[in-house]
């Protein structure tokens, strides 16, 4: 069981290394790829499952209690696929945390690092999956 | 007007039939190829593309054979940085690709709106998977990104002359242009094609062309597994000598299926509202 979990984490780590700079379709310029931000209490939208990108559109809470709408762009169909998501990974309604890096803009829009559902199951993105230390975690 | 609707009816039917056989001529090559039971397609496979990369060489290549499908990286290696004529450097300083823009502020119109990439800027940009099938007079080439195909005239006629030009029967500028082939030795396909439209763009770093340019692909099959492409360009009104404009690799997949990838408009305009414009 072991030798399986290291062969798939191997694997994911060769696949994350070998297409993380290719399965972009648009640049991560526009992204602070320094920081991930943990968005804790994200409450799923819906998940625009289509070409070039997915999107996973969720609601956050912020500090005056306002509801923030975030949209955060992953890999293709086909690239999260090979990751392990489908069109039925999340539903309208669930409640995620978000590992998120954000557009240097300081707006709610970005790159999903990973995403944790409530039964604990971790999704990550085909291009910026890896896992990065968290830092200043943000409010809910 | 009714003789041209009448006459793109036929060419569509001619080029239907044409892509049913091609198709249809890979499934054969398919099966000959892997007479096992397929794989099962599954919705979450976690190292589906790994094997299909990691497949070794797979033996000898066939002589003057490329049918089948193949995958790889999804962008070419840049070539040479080429030596721009002054209408050239006009055109490719207005040129905003988005590698050196964003996405919001890019004027690359398959970024911004999905429109046909052309080659060979596909060929440098996106191929995600190409695939080969060879018919009596003619090679067809398939690729994944945005399931466009090319047909290579192998039955020996030359490129077309003056296309776009104001003569009678000038043919017309295509995104993909006019292609003839030839096999240089058993391993060595050489594809030339001009006639390609002026709108697009040579790559992804907004090189212009003319309609006149001369582009030259060299396939070549080293094993079985494996495929090398280099593209070379040749345009006088543009570039003062020809050069490479990039090379990229192909591996073969062992399941021969491709995936369906494409650019939808409408999906790209959600995308740049939800998170283009917002995001630069």
């Amino acid at each position: 069981m072991k030798s399986r979990l290291f062969t798939f984490a191997a694997l994911a780590v060769a696949f994350l290394a070998f297409c993380g700079p290719l399965l972009a379709h648009h640049g991560n310029a526009s992204l602070n790829t320094d920081k991930v931000l943990v968005l804790k209490g994200a409450t799923v939208q819906r998940l625009v499952w289509a070409n070039p990108h997915c999107i996973l559109v969720f609601n956050m809470t912020d500090d005056k209690g306002n509801v923030v709408q975030w949209a955060g762009e992953v890999g293709s169909p086909s690239a999260m696929n090979q990751m392990g998501w489908n069109r039925h990974s999340v539903k309208m309604g669930d409640v995620i945390t978000v590992y998120f890096f954000q557009a240097k803009t300081g707006n709610p829009v970005g790159r999903i690092n990973k995403i944790v559902l409530a039964d604990g199951t971790t999704l990550r993105d085909s291009a910026l999956g890896a896992d990065k230390p968290a830092q200043g975690a943000a409010a809910q | 007007m009714r003789n041209r609707l009448n006459h793109s009816r036929i060419t569509f039917a001619l080029g239907s039939l044409a892509l049913a056989l091609a198709v249809s001529s890979v499934a054969r090559a398919q099966t000959d190829a892997s007479p096992a039971a397929p794989p099962a397609r599954g919705g979450t496979g976690g190292n589906v593309l790994m094997n299909k990369l990691n497949n070794g060489p797979g033996g000898p290549a066939p002589k003057r054979d490329l049918n089948g499908f193949w995958t790889g990286p999804i962008s070419a290696q840049d070539g040479e940085a080429p030596s721009l004529t002054p209408a050239a450097q006009k055109l490719f300083s207005a040129n905003k690709p988005e590698r050196k823009t964003n996405v919001k502020e890019t004027n690359d119109n398959f970024v911004k709106t999905c429109d046909p990439m052309g080659f060979p800027y596909n060929a440098m940009y996106q191929t995600r998977g190409i695939g080969f099938s060879t018919l009596p007079d003619r090679l067809m080439i398939f690729y994944q990104a945005q399931r466009v195909w090319r047909e290579v005239w192998t039955d020996g006629r030359p490129l077309p002359k003056n296309v776009g030009g104001t003569g009678k029967g000038a043919p017309d500028p295509r995104y993909y242009g006019y292609s003839v082939g030839h096999w240089e030795d058993d391993s060595t396909l050489v594809i030339e094609t001009t006639g390609i439209d002026d709108k697009t763009w040579l790559d992804p770093r907004g090189y212009p062309h003319s309609v006149e340019a001369h582009v030259t692909e060299r396939y070549t099959r080293p094993d079985h597994n494996d495929l090398q492409l280099t593209v070379t360009v040749d345009d006088p009104k543009m570039y003062t000598k020809p050069f490479l404009l990039g090379t990229n690799k192909f591996r073969w997949i062992p399941d021969q299926e491709l995936d369906e990838q494409l650019c939808v408009p409408s999906d790209i305009m959600e995308y740049m509202n939800l998170v283009g414009n917002s995001s630069n």
